[in-house]
Order: structure tokens, then sequence, then C-alpha cells
């Protein structure tokens, strides 16, 4: 069966010399949860921007719904890709509801104007994301939690298939990292939604992704289940810290341990598990 | 979800503003420095040349009353168009050098002394409309070479030819004679004279036009002051919006320039003004900003010419002096809190 997405020898590079993503090849099926982990600089950003269509691949392809992202026009691309990008304030006070409502615009007519359906479907995602309660607020005077869930009503709002998310938990405390993935497992589980998060928190990825895909600096990959991803040799030679590996119940979680931090000897005592030896 | 607009809501509200802007016209034709009557105004004109003079002076009252209404219009849209698509809330119709390259225009045609006229334009408004529109294709076209982050480029790029456009406009002045100096001078001021209907109606269809023009990508401004990679997400053509909104605001103004000289703070506190109380929904801001724009200068071009009798005033004076402390009680008054009008 083939994947939602499909991403077949992908290369790209800001500058002629340095590729940032070289030959990378993956799949992503329909309705199912993945997370793009790695160091900063290792094409995490890059990629999504490529899925989105915001950049173009220098070599290989990306295939979206079986047609080749290229051919798409940029509303028929929004129609089907929504993105959450990690968060800002615009330079205009519009209000949570008005942010949402913009979430229809390439579905409108010529003098853009919102119908009933619209609104319909805006109301909806502003009540799955908890929104409600300040919908008539100024974005700019939200809390960085608030605001990451009135974006991902917004990217709901826009009612494609597949969902981009660029660190929606970057700067949230648990409570509202937690209540982000919560709701972004519960828009794939009840609306069958494809999401694709790019995180730097591999716990909460191991929770609650079905795949994962770890990118290197040095554009080796690992792409597949969360088992056989994330192991302890594999995110030490990604991300060059050693690690000290446990287990919750079903899945590992990983605690990154320097040079002088406390329990750095504990490294070496490792936890017997599948997936390492 | 009652505070969300509607195209219905909008329809009234805008019907509801233009009401009232007819009504602010009427008042200003009929005042003036001659007094006329109401009631002679409706008589008609006579059959007989001077027995209805309350008529007539209305009518040429009102020619200007207009003029002052369109060039009012044309600039607030332009700046609320402008502050959108360079994400600048002090960006006006004339950062982008349109000003500069106008007035460069105009001194060129006093200096030279040109008197050949063109649709009804004088030399003086064909010179400025000229200027203005090269002027703003020069700083688009160096604003492009700056890459990627084009929108800062080009706001630079405005800055310095604003600012060597007035060097030069300063070193002509300089070396012209009195005369010259002074029509120079009421212009850079801003000044709203009596133009005959031909000029009223070609430069009024042409503002209208690009007004509506600039009204069909409104919605794709809103999602564009989240930023552009943001709005493509959204799936807007960004290139083109920018390139549509930059065209047609730049030739609503350079026709309004053409008329009335520069007049400034218009375009930047009306924009500000109406989205501190409508919101920035650039749906409804750009046509309540027109319609504000056109009642603000139509009353402050009435203070112009009434205050002192029969000496006028260039409106310029008149629109920054009212215009300043206006804007500083509205922004202390309104924090965004404010929705009793949404």
């Amino acid at each position: 069966m083939s994947g939602i997405i499909e991403v077949k020898n992908l290369s790209f590079g800001y500058t002629p010399q340095s590729r940032i993503l070289k030959d990378l090849s993956f799949e992503v099926k329909s309705s199912s949860f993945v997370g793009i982990a790695g160091p900063n600089g290792a094409g995490k950003t890059t990629l999504l921007n490529l899925l989105c269509g915001l950049l173009s691949p220098e070599a290989g392809s990306i295939r979206i719904d079986a047609a080749d992202i290229e051919t798409y026009g940029i509303k028929e691309l929004a129609q089907r890709v929504a993105v959450v990008r990690q968060e800002f304030v615009p330079v205009f006070d519009f209000t949570v509801e008005e942010t949402v409502m913009m979430a229809r615009t390439p579905y409108l007519g010529v003098f853009g104007f919102e119908g009933k359906t619209d609104r319909e479907i805006v109301t909806e995602a502003i009540e799955a994301t908890d929104t409600a309660d300040f919908a008539t607020r100024p974005l700019g005077s939200l809390s960085g939690g608030e605001r990451q869930r009135v974006f991902i009503a917004r990217a709901l709002a826009q009612d494609t298939d597949i969902l981009l998310l660029d660190e929606p938990t970057s700067h949230l405390d648990f409570k509202h990292q937690v209540g982000i993935y919560d709701l972004l497992k519960a828009t794939q589980l009840e609306k069958g939604k494809t999401i694709v998060t790019v995180t730097h928190d591999i716990n909460l990825a191991a929770q609650y992704c079905d795949k994962t895909l770890l990118l290197g600096a040095d554009n080796n990959y690992y792409y597949g289940s969360v088992k056989d991803v994330f192991s302890s040799e594999q995110i030490k030679k990604v991300f060059g810290v050693s690690v000290f590996v446990g287990k919750v119940g079903k899945e590992n979680f990983f605690i990154p341990l320097g040079k002088f931090a406390k329990d750095s000897g504990q490294i070496s005592r490792k936890p017997d598990s599948n997936g390492q030896k | 979800m009652a505070e969300i607009l509607t195209s219905k809501k909008l329809v009234i509200k805008i019907i509801l503003c233009l009401a009232v802007l007819a009504v602010v016209m009427g008042l200003c034709a009929l005042k003036g420095t001659q007094k006329i009557s109401l009631a002679k105004v409706f008589q008609g004109p006579g059959e007989r040349p001077g027995e209805t003079i309350d008529y007539e002076i209305f009518i040429i009252r009102l020619r200007r009353v207009i003029l002052a209404a369109l060039v009012g219009a044309a600039l607030a849209c332009s700046g609320v168009v402008l502050q959108a698509i360079l994400r600048n809330p002090l960006a006006d119709p004339y950062i982008l050098g349109i000003s500069s390259g106008a007035g460069l225009g105009v001194i060129i045609a006093i200096l030279s002394g040109i008197s050949w006229s063109f649709w009804g334009g004088s030399p003086m408004a064909v010179f400025a409309f000229a200027g203005s529109l090269l002027t703003v294709w020069l700083v688009w076209y160096i604003g492009r070479f700056t890459g990627k982050s084009q929108m800062t480029g080009l706001l630079l790029a405005g800055v310095v030819v604003n600012a060597f456009f007035s060097a030069v406009i300063m070193f002509l002045t300089s070396i012209a004679n009195s005369r010259q100096l002074r029509a120079t001078i009421f212009w850079l001021m801003g000044n709203i004279t009596e133009k005959d209907w031909a000029a009223l109606g070609v430069s009024g269809g042409c503002i209208l036009a690009g007004i509506i023009a600039l009204f069909t990508i409104c919605h794709r401004l809103n999602v564009l002051s989240f930023g552009e990679d943001e709005a493509k997400k959204l799936g807007v053509n960004t290139e083109r919006t920018k390139v549509l909104a930059f065209g047609f605001a730049a030739f609503i103004t350079a026709i309004a320039v053409s008329l009335s000289g520069l007049i400034g703070f218009v375009g930047l506190i009306i924009p500000h003004g109406v989205r501190l109380v409508f919101g920035p929904d650039h749906r409804q801001l750009l046509p309540l900003s027109a319609i504000t724009g056109s009642a603000f200068l139509v009353v402050a071009d009435t203070v112009a010419r009434t205050v002192f009798g029969q000496e006028q005033l260039p409106v310029g004076v008149i629109t920054a002096i009212a215009g300043g402390p206006f804007f500083l009680v509205l922004l202390a008054r309104y924090s965004r809190k404010v929705s009793w009008l949404k």
C-alpha cells in the first residue's frame, strides 16, 4: 500500500556546496502519526517546508496523494496540507476567531467572504482545541500554549488530510505539551488525519508517534517504528551525546547526560530491552 | 461567533457610513465665506444667470468637496494596503517615494514653464502623475535586487530614493524665482482647488476602480500580515498579491497626488484610527477607511478654505495640525478591547 506522502531520493541544499538533505526516502501512511527528530541544523524544518511546497526539491520527488507536489497549485496544496509553524504573533491584532477563520482562505471566492459552512467548520475547530474561552481576544494577549492551540485550530479548520507541525510543544510546560499531543492524537484517531510533526522531545514522540524519522546532521537518517529508530546507539550517533535509556511500560525513555551531569556514571547501566544490546 | 464579519454586516456598515459621508459632504458644500441658503439651492438653476447665485456657488463648492473626498479615499486606501504588504504600521502612501517623485515632476513642470494640458490635467498634474509612477517603479525595481527579505529592501529603497529626490527638490527650489516658489510650496503642502467635471469624472472613475480592485485582494492581505510563508501555506499566491496591491495602491496615490499635491497624515492616521475602532480585518478596514478618509479630508478642506476668510490655507497644514492630536487621543482611548462597534 502506498502512502499519502511519498518522499523519494529527496535532496536539497540552500547553497550548491552543501546539501542539508541528501537521498532521503520515506513513506507516510494515511492516518498515521509520524515524528521527525534530529539535532539542530539536520534539516527538519527544511524537510517540513519541502513537504508543504514552500521549497522545491533539488533532486528526487515528493508525492502527495499519489501526485507530484509540483503539479499542485498553491490553493490546491493548501486544501491538502496544513502547517503549524513555531509560534509567532502577527503585526496587527487579529482575534483568535479571525485568525482561525483565515484557514478558509483557500476555499473562498473573489471577494473573500466566508459562508455558513466555513463558519461551522471554524466553530468546530475552535471547540475541538478548547480555544472557545478566548475566541474574541486578540492573539497577542494569549500565552504561548494558548496561541499554539489557536494555530492548531486554524490548521484543523483548513480541513486538510495532512497536518504538518514544527515543534508544536517548544516553550510549553508539561501540561500543555501533553495537551497538544493528546489533541493531535485525537485528531488522528477520530478524523483520520495524517500528522507529521517535527520535535525535539524524543520522549513525547516515543509515546505518541507510530513511526519516527531520525535525521542526522551528516545526511544519514533512520526511518521506521519508534523502537527501531530510537535506540541508544543511534541517538548517540545522531546527537553526539550519551543518553540514559529507561523503560516506562511499552516505550523507552531517554535522558541526555553530559560529562558533568550528576548521573553521568549511570549511562553504562542500561536496562535490558529489545532494540539494543 | 457574534463578532465575525459577514458580507451582510459589512454592506450595512458601508451603507451607513456612506450616508454619513453624504451628509458631511452636503454640509461642507453649504459652508463657506459666502453664505448660501439650503432652500435657494434646492430651487435649482434659474433661467437667467445670476438669479440663482446660491445654487451656482453650491455646485462650485460641491466640485471641490467631491475632489477632497476622492483624494481622501485614495490616500487612506493606499495607506491600508501598504501597511499590510509591508507589514509595517508606520508605512504611509508616500513611503515608497511617491511623494518625492511627484514633487520632482511638479518642480520640473513649473521651472520649465510648460503650459499645455492633457486630458483636462494641468502640466503640474501630468508631471506629478508621471513622476510618482516612475519613482515607484524605480523603488520596486531596486527593491527586487535585494532578494530574500524583499520587503525590507523595498522600504530601504523607498527611504533612500525619497531622501535623494527631496535633496534635488530643495536644490531646485533654491534656484527658483519667488513666483514659481510660491506655486511649488503650495503644491508641496497639499492644496485642493476646484476642478472641472471632466477631470473629476476621469480621476474619480480611476480611483474607484482602483479601490474595488484592492478590495478583491483584502482577504489575502489578512493572511499576508502573518508573513509570506504563512500566507503561501494558506494557499495565497503572495507574489501576485503583492504586485497587485502595490500597483493599484501606487496608481490611486499617484492620481490623488496629481490632483491635490502632497497631503500628509491622511494615509497614515486614517487606517490606524479605523483599525483601532473596527479591528484589523482588511475587508472591512479598506472600505471604511476609504469613507472615513473622504470625510476627514472634506472637513479639513472646508476648514482650510473658511477659517481665515478669503485667505485660503493649504489643506495639508490642516490635516497635520488636526490629525496629529486627534490620532493621539484615539490611540490613548482605544486599546483593542473596545468592541462596541464591531
